[in-house]
C-alpha cells in the first residue's frame, strides 16, 4: 500500500522546505497482545500544523496519540519530537501536553489550581503562575470561574479548563484526544470554531484525534485517515473529500454510494465504468485498472440527479427529509443508491425514475479493498 | 458514611444533567418496600436502645432496678464511685487509644494493598484472587480468628516457637499474649479487610486518566502519588477509619480473649455490668457514653468528607 503514503499537498506550512517537523513517527509498531494497534506507521507533522488523525474506533488513532504523549512505548520504530528521539523518556519529561477525552480535570482542586497544577510542580513562582493562569483563562474566555470546582462547570467550560491546563505549559505540541466527544451538537459546533481560533492565536502544533469526519473537515490543515493501524491517506480536507485514494476513505469521509461495475475504457487516469442498470459513468482513479476489470465507483449522493423516467427500472423506495434536503433511496436491479435532492426535486416512493450521475468527483477504485463499513465492524 | 465511595474519582458531571427522579412517584406506594426493614429496626434496634436509655436514669437495687429517676449512673461513669474509684473514664480513654492505634495500623497495612489491587495488578484473574484473599477472613467467625491469635501469640505458640528457632528466646516478643499489643494485633488483623475494601472502592473509581494527566503536566510518579492519589483517596480512608475506630474501640472480644486484666476496654465494663455485677442502669449509662463518643466521631468524619468532596 505504498501509493497511499505519498502526499503531494501535505504540508500546508510554506515557510520553507528545511523546517524541522514538530513530530516524526518512523515505522512505529505498537501491539497489545495479539492485536497490532499501530502497524509500521510513518508520519511527519509540521511545526504549527493542525493535524487530525481520523478513523473508525479501533483504527489506532488514539494509540498513535498516546505513543507521542509517552503513555505507551512502541514495540518498534521511533517517535521524535523536535528532532529528539523520545525512546525511554516518560510522559512527564516530554514537551507535549494532552487534552483528555473526558477532560480528566482534578476534582479536588479549583479551576485555577487545575490550570496552575503543572506550573506549580515545575517550580514556577506564585506570582508568575497566577499571571499565566489568568492570561490562559482570558484566552479561553472563562475569566470568572477560577475559584470553582470542575464539577460546578458546564461541559463546555470544563473543556476550556482542560485546554487551558495543557496550553499554559507552553508545549511544543498539543495533543487532543476526541476532546469534543462528550459535548452536545451545538456546543460541539461552537467549540470547533473556538479551537480554530485558539490554534491561530497560540500557534502551537495541534494533533487532534477524532472519529467525526465533519469535525476533521472543519478544523484541520491536514487529515490523516487511518484504518487498521495504517494510514489510508493524508491530505488537505478538500483533497480527501474530492480525491479519496481508496474506497475506504471515500466511504468514511462524507456520505457516498459505493457501486460495483466493470471498467470499459481507461485513458490517462480516467475510467469509464459500466454500472449495468445504472448506465455508464466516468470517473478519475489513481489505481492500476485495465479495461474489463471489476471496479468500485464512489458517487456522492449530492451528485446523483433524479429525473422523471416512466418505464425505467429504477424505483424510489423511500424518501425522507434530512435537514435542508431530501434523501431518497432508489433501487435499480441489485444496486441501491442514495440521492440527495432539493425539496422541489423529490419523488414519491414507488415512482420510476431515471438516474443521471455525472460529476468531476466520481472516483473509481480497483475492487478487493476494504470499506469503512467492513473495517468498523471488526 | 455510605455515599463516600461514590464521588471522588468520577468523571466530572455536567451540573444541568441532574434532574429529580420522579418516575416512581405513584402516591405513597413506593414507601411500602421500606416497611419490613424499618419495622425490624424499630422493634429490635430502636426500642431496646430506648429502654436502655431510660434505664440509664434509674437506680440499681439489690435484685433489680427501681424506677427512681436520677443522674447518678452518669456521675459514676465520669467521676467514679466510692466503691471502685474512678475506673470508667480511664478505661474509656484507653479504649479510644487502642481504637486509634488499630485504625492507624490497619490504614498503614491496607493502603498499599488497596493501591496494588487498584493500579498495579493488571491481570484480572490475579486481581480477583488477591481480592478474594482479602475478604476470605471475613467468612470465618470473629471468635475463631481471635482464638487463632491466642494460638499464634501464646507462650509456646507459632510466633514464639519461630523466635526460639532463630535464637531470640528471651525477647519480650516471646510472650505477647495477654497484653495490649496482642489486643491491637488481633483487632488490626480483623479490621484491615474492611479498610482495604473501602480504600480500594475509591481508588478503583479513580480514572487512570487523572494520573496520566498529572504526568502529562510534568509531575513525576512520586509527586503524582502524594498530590493526587492520596488526597483523592481520603474519602475512602475516612470512611474506613470511622468504621474501624468505631468498632474497635467498642470491642470486647479481643481484650477478653488475648488481653490481660489491665487491658480491659470499655465494652468489657458494659459486659460485666450486665452480667456478673448485675447493674443494668450503670451498664446502660456506660454504653450511652460510648455511643456518644462514636456519634461525635461519625459527625466529625461526615464533616471531613463533605469538605473533601465539595
Amino acid at each position: 500500500m505504498s501509493k497511499v503514503q505519498d502526499s503531494p499537498s501535505a504540508a500546508p506550512d510554506s515557510s520553507g522546505a528545511a523546517a524541522r517537523p514538530a513530530v516524526e513517527l518512523v515505522d512505529v509498531v505498537k501491539r497489545f497482545g495479539d492485536v497490532t494497534a499501530v502497524d509500521e506507521l510513518s508520519l511527519s507533522i509540521a511545526d504549527g500544523e493542525f493535524l487530525t488523525l481520523l478513523g473508525p474506533s479501533g483504527c489506532g488513532k488514539t494509540t498513535t496519540l498516546r505513543l507521542i504523549a509517552g503513555f505507551e512505548a512502541p514495540n518498534r520504530g521511533e517517535v521524535r519530537i523536535e528532532g529528539v528521539d523520545m525512546a525511554g523518556r516518560p510522559a512527564y519529561k516530554r514537551p507535549v501536553n494532552t487534552v483528555f477525552q473526558q477532560y480528566a480535570l482534578f476534582p479536588h482542586l479549583s479551576v485555577s489550581r487545575n490550570i496552575g497544577y503543572g506550573l506549580k510542580h515545575a517550580g514556577v513562582g506564585k506570582a508568575e503562575t497566577a499571571e499565566r493562569v489568568a492570561a490562559m483563562m482570558e484566552l479561553m474566555q472563562i475569566p470568572d470561574v477560577g475559584e470553582r470546582r470542575p464539577s460546578e462547570l458546564s461541559g463546555g467550560q470544563q473543556q476550556r479548563v482542560a485546554l487551558a491546563r495543557a496550553l499554559v505549559m507552553n508545549p511544543e505540541v498539543l495533543l487532543l484526544d476526541e476532546p469534543l466527544g462528550s459535548l452536545d451538537y451545538k456546543l460541539r459546533k461552537d467549540m470547533q470554531f473556538e479551537l480554530k481560533r485558539i490554534h491561530r492565536e497560540v500557534g502551537v502544533t495541534f494533533v487532534y484525534v477524532t472519529h467525526d469526519q465533519e469535525e476533521a473537515m472543519t478544523m484541520s490543515d491536514r487529515i490523516v485517515v487511518m484504518n487498521a493501524g495504517k494510514i489510508e491517506q493524508q491530505a488537505t480536507p478538500a483533497e480527501i473529500y474530492d480525491r479519496p485514494l481508496t474506497s475506504f476513505v471515500a466511504d468514511f469521509i462524507g456520505d457516498t454510494n459505493i457501486v460495483h461495475g466493470t471498467a470499459t475504457r481507461v485513458e490517462d487516469g480516467h475510467v469509464t465504468v459500466d454500472l449495468g442498470a445504472l448506465g455508464e459513468v466516468g470517473g478519475s482513479s489513481d489505481d492500476e485498472i485495465a479495461a474489463g476489470d471489476r471496479v468500485k465507483v464512489s458517487i456522492r449522493p449530492t451528485d446523483v440527479k433524479v429525473e422523471d423516467g416512466s418505464g425505467s427500472d429504477a424505483v424510489v423506495q423511500d424518501s425522507v427529509l434530512v435537514g435542508g434536503h431530501i434523501a431518497m433511496k432508489i433501487t435499480s436491479g441489485e444496486e441501491t443508491v442514495i440521492a440527495h435532492v432539493s425539496r422541489g426535486g423529490s419523488f414519491e416512493p414507488g415512482a420510476a425514475v431515471r438516474l443521471d450521475v455525472d460529476s468531476e468527483r466520481i472516483r473509481v477504485f480497483a475492487d478487493g479493498e476494504t470499506t469503512a463499513a467492513g473495517a468498523a465492524g471488526e | 458514611m455510605t455515599d463516600v465511595v461514590a464521588q471522588p474519582g468520577m468523571p466530572p458531571v455536567v451540573p444541568e444533567a441532574s434532574e429529580p427522579d420522579e418516575k416512581e412517584g405513584k402516591g405513597n406506594g413506593r414507601y411500602f418496600l421500606g416497611v419490613p426493614i424499618v419495622g425490624w429496626m424499630f422493634l429490635f434496634f430502636a426500642i431496646p436502645y430506648l429502654l436502655l436509655f431510660i434505664q440509664s436514669f434509674w437506680k440499681p437495687t439489690a435484685f433489680g432496678v427501681s424506677q427512681d429517676w436520677n443522674l447518678d449512673n452518669y456521675k459514676t461513669v465520669f467521676f467514679g464511685d466510692d466503691l471502685v474509684g474512678s475506673i470508667y473514664m480511664p478505661t474509656l480513654l484507653r479504649s479510644l487509644k487502642v481504637g486509634a492505634l488499630v485504625t492507624l495500623f490497619s490504614t498503614a497495612l491496607a493502603f498499599p494493598l488497596a493501591y496494588l489491587l487498584a493500579f498495579k495488578i493488571r491481570n484480572h484473574r490475579t486481581r480477583m484472587m488477591v481480592y478474594v484473599l482479602v475478604i476470605v477472613p471475613l467468612w470465618a467467625s470473629y471468635l475463631l480468628r481471635a482464638y487463632a491469635w491466642k494460638v499464634i501469640l501464646g507462650q509456646n505458640g507459632l510466633f514464639g516457637s519461630f523466635l526460639d528457632q532463630i535464637g531470640l528466646q528471651d525477647s519480650f516478643l516471646n510472650n505477647l499474649l495477654y497484653s495490649q499489643a496482642a489486643v491491637i494485633i488481633t483487632m488490626t488483623q480483623i479490621f484491615t479487610p474492611f479498610m482495604v475494601l473501602t480504600i480500594y472502592a475509591v481508588l478503583e473509581r479513580l480514572p487512570t486518566s487523572l494520573i496520566e494527566a498529572s504526568k502529562d503536566l510534568g509531575v513525576g510518579r512520586f509527586k503524582t502519588f502524594t498530590t493526587l492519589v492520596i488526597p483523592l483517596s481520603l474519602p475512602g480512608v475516612i470512611a474506613g477509619a470511622t468504621f474501624t475506630m468505631g468498632l474497635s474501640s467498642g470491642d470486647f472480644v479481643a481484650p477478653q480473649l488475648v488481653g490481660g486484666p489491665s487491658d480491659m476496654m470499655i465494652a468489657n465494663q458494659v459486659y460485666s455490668q450486665f452480667g456478673a455485677t448485675n447493674n443494668w442502669p450503670l451498664g446502660s449509662a456506660i454504653a450511652f457514653v460510648l455511643l456518644g463518643c462514636v456519634a461525635v466521631l461519625v459527625a466529625i468524619s461526615a464533616q471531613a468528607e463533605k469538605r473533601e468532596l465539595l
